[in-house]
């Protein structure tokens, strides 16, 4: 959708430095405006403001403590991911082809979607405790149903006349679902990990700063719970924002990793 | 959800029907769409699942793991009997319902001015675009420093969390509007005040409404974590209050409460949608 | 000289060497749609403008309506250029461009609701004015289904009556029948004549411009047929179309017709196969 509401391109070399400035001129605004309201504030305040926050980032990186809470973090989203898709796939395969498995996990799925990751926490943290397993448990949970439900879709929606098709030309069932049907359903099998890679990468720093604020700072590690100790211990309110604008920074890479999959393969399908 | 909830009629088979047998069957269609699936499925499936859930409990002999079913359904029964879910769950829809209305009042006014003004679009989506990525959760930290532990942090979370979906849907929705539709009342002499008010607006509307339902969805899932950390009540509240207990039936109990109450608003908002847009497709709530 | 006679001397609409030229906003590609479009239409008459596909026949009317400036010359109403839309000009789009979320009767009272055409009548006359249409645009009992509920020949019918209701002084209808099967436009296009008062004297007839690509269409309805031609958009001949009216299903027997219609073929064959090619 973001693609679609950007602004058309402007024609001509002047015209491109005046996007730019359209484009970098109210967040410059705004960044000014808060430095100024922080360089007003006493000397001693734990207000954050630009110029103490790219300190603390520069200070957090060098210091390895940010590159090693990023690379726990995304280890663990990848982790989750990976196992949602393996049972997303498998499981959406199954529903979106074969009349009976729907009906009767379509219910249970329905049931348990409108229920918060968060909220399962408790449970995965009274089985695994408050460490790793239970953060990938969660991960896994959220990545799940947008995986589940697009796979699902994407399979059952396949135009009953490309199968037939298939299978007036003689081609087995199982070599018409491999090249006739999984590549018709393509195109929702990545908008399914998309928005699971979406959720996913939010239900980590969620897990971890609950998993952090309930087990008092322990071990688990990751961005998340990096956040909780600058916010329970350091009181460091720069180290905030840093994880902040790190955790927006990477949830936009993961979303233009995959929109970026997404064309490169549905427009290589669109072609033949 | 609905998806299923047509084809099967078919199934009465080649004979006629006669309209007394159709009149009879529509009672139980509405069931079945409201069920989303084929009712006998769904009760097999639930038993099913409630003999593995037993099973398992039996297997696991804790119940500060996982309690049997029965304990559960009398937690149940005991936290509604007392009013103290009634309660936790007015809450949190109290705050839920506030922070839509905030969101709705500032996202869909700017959605408006974004759609129609490509300057203002020019200008304002690279904040919104800046912004949008840090999810709610992560804000969590820094609003508590702020707000404190109370009912401003979850309503400014959820505020937060669905802004944006709103905000989007409704630029998209004006945008979306068909030029023709435009031209048409311009043919008929009707004024640019007049085109926003009876042609953008209830053209743009669809769009908004399912931006309004995606931002329902966001802001209960953000809810949980909101209360969990940040807040002194609410379901979320509840949920970690019985953890801290180990009361695990009653956290079972919760869970379920928060699973009933958001697909119930979902439903509800559903049926807004029909309510609101007959005329659009919903082959696809 | 007296005002009848003035009135007279000044056609309903007058071109006068009109062009327009399309720039694409992202690559600066400049396209002429159309040039040199020179005629004049007296008050009352029918005509029909007949062309392949990329000749312009659209972007007459879109001119015509208000709804795009020509790049050079002049498009004059009652000897006034044309300024922008205005409701004096009734549009009916080839999509219909209903209302999808108002009813028959709002969708047909949508002008006089919230436009100029509404000025000065009371929600009584109003009403009455949107029942007078529905009736005669035989649509009786479908007045509180939304378009998505109708058929196609219906929600034409509605077009065909909201752009009545308005009482413009001019018709402009771009392919309406284009999205119907054969035989539900043929019966339309009596209708339609039957509605645009072809049994009044001239005088109570409205000036109508009628865009088609069916050349048979064009010769059964005109009073005139405008024939345009391709590369760049201009026209080719301008015929006068002579069959008596009333037009029945007789005069599609007419040998007459036949004639035309081949004439009308002849001068489009050309284009029409280079549009293919």
């Amino acid at each position: 959708m973001a693609n679609s509401l950007a602004p058309s391109p402007s024609i001509g070399l002047r015209s491109v430095p005046l996007t730019i400035w359209r484009a970098i001129a109210l967040p410059l605004l705004l960044l000014v405006a808060w430095q100024l309201w922080a360089m007003g504030l006493p000397a001693d305040t734990r207000a954050p403001s630009p110029a103490k926050v790219l300190a603390g980032f520069v200070r957090l990186t060098l210091a390895g403590d940010l590159p090693l809470a990023l690379i726990q973090s995304i280890g663990r989203v990848v982790a989750g991911f990976l196992i949602a898709l393996v049972l997303g796939l498998s499981l959406g395969l199954a529903m979106g082809r074969i009349r009976w498995v729907r009906d009767g996990l379509e219910p249970i799925v329905e049931s348990f979607r409108p229920i918060a990751p968060m909220a399962i926490l408790p449970i995965a943290i009274l089985f695994l405790g408050t460490g790793t397993p239970a953060a990938l448990s969660i991960v896994a949970y959220a990545a799940f149903f947008p995986l589940l439900l697009n796979v699902m879709h994407g399979v059952s929606r396949v135009d009953p006349k490309l199968v037939l098709a298939a299978r007036t030309m003689g081609v087995p069932p199982l070599r018409t679902f491999t090249h006739v049907i999984l590549p018709a359903a393509m195109p929702s099998v990545l908008l399914g990990s998309r928005l699971a890679m979406g959720s996913a990468w939010t239900a980590i720093i969620a897990a971890e700063l609950a998993v952090g604020a309930k087990a008092g700072g322990g071990t688990s590690g990751g961005i998340g719970q990096m956040m909780f100790v600058f916010y329970a211990y350091s009181i460091d309110l720069n180290g905030i924002v840093v994880c902040m604008i790190v955790v927006g920074v990477v949830a936009l890479l993961i979303d233009r990793a995959f929109r970026g999959a997404e064309r490169i393969l549905v427009r290589g399908r669109e072609a033949t | 959800m609905g998806l299923s909830g047509f084809d099967h009629h078919d199934r009465a088979g080649s004979g006629a029907l006669d309209a007394a047998a159709a009149l009879r069957r529509q009672a139980p269609q509405r069931l079945r769409a409201a069920l989303g699936s084929r009712p006998v499925a769904a009760v097999r499936s639930f038993v099913v699942v409630l003999g593995v859930w037993w099973g398992l409990s039996l297997w696991n002999a804790n119940p500060i793991q996982l309690p049997a079913p029965p304990a559960v359904f009398a937690a149940l029964a005991n936290v509604a009997s007392d009013g103290e879910l009634l309660e936790n769950a007015m809450i949190s829809t109290g705050r839920l319902a506030l922070s839509l209305v905030i969101a709705v009042a500032m996202a869909v006014p700017l959605g408006f001015w974004m759609g129609m003004s490509r300057r203002a679009h020019a200008y304002i989506d690279p904040v919104v675009e800046m912004l949008r990525p840090i999810s709610g959760i992560a804000w969590i930290p820094l609003a508590l420093f702020i707000f404190g532990v109370g009912d401003t942090l979850p309503v400014f979370i959820m505020t937060y969390v669905a802004f944006f979906p709103l905000l989007l849907n409704t630029i998209a929705g004006v945008r979306g509007v068909s030029r023709r539709l435009v031209q048409a009342a311009e043919t008929m002499g009707v004024s640019r005040a007049a085109i926003v008010r009876r042609v953008i607006m209830p053209a743009a509307l669809p769009s908004i409404v399912v931006g309004f339902r995606l931002a329902f969805a966001g802001a209960w899932a953000a809810i949980v974590a909101a209360e969990l950390i940040g807040a002194p009540s609410g379901l979320g509240f509840a949920i970690e209050w019985y953890r801290q207990l180990l009361m695990t039936p009653k956290i079972f109990a919760y869970i379920m409460a928060i699973g009933f109450v958001g697909y119930v608003c979902d439903q509800l908002l559903q049926g807004l949608q029909r309510r609101l847009t007959p005329w659009t497709d919903r082959s696809r709530g | 000289m007296s005002a009848a006679s003035a009135r007279e001397a000044t056609p309903k609409l007058r071109f006068t060497a009109v062009a327009k030229e399309f720039v694409a906003p992202r690559t600066g590609k400049r396209t002429l749609a159309v040039t040199d479009v020179g005629l004049s239409i007296e008050a009352g008459e029918f005509v029909c403008v007949v062309g392949p596909s990329g000749c312009g026949k659209s972007t007459i009317m879109n001119l015509v309506a208000g709804l795009d400036a020509p790049t050079s010359g002049t498009i004059t109403m009652d000897g006034r250029p044309i300024a922008g839309p205005g409701a004096d000009r009734g549009v009916m789009f080839q999509d219909y461009a209903l209302y999808p979320w108002l009813t028959v009767s709002q969708n047909i009272g949508f002008g006089l609701e919230n436009g100029t055409p509404g000025r000065g009548l009371s929600r009584a006359e109003r009403d009455a004015r949107v029942r007078h249409f529905v009736e005669l645009v035989r649509l009786k009992g479908a007045e509180d289904k939304f378009p998505h509920q109708l058929s196609g020949g219906m929600c034409q019918r509605v077009a065909l009556a909201r752009l009545l209701a308005n009482g413009p002084d001019v018709l402009l209808m771009d392919e309406p029948l284009g999205a119907l099967d054969a035989q539900t436009r043929l019966i339309l296009q009596v209708e339609l004549l039957r509605i645009w008062g072809e049994t009044a004297p001239r005088a109570e007839r409205k000036t109508a411009i009628f865009i088609t690509h069916d050349i048979e269409e064009a010769v059964f309805l005109a009073d005139r047929v405008v024939v345009m031609g391709t590369g760049p958009g201009r026209i080719r001949a301008i015929l006068p179309i002579d069959l008596p009216r009333p037009r029945e299903e007789g005069t599609r027997a007419d040998p007459r017709f036949a004639a035309l219609t081949k004439q009308v073929w002849e001068l489009i064959r050309d284009d029409a196969y280079q549009a293919i090619g």
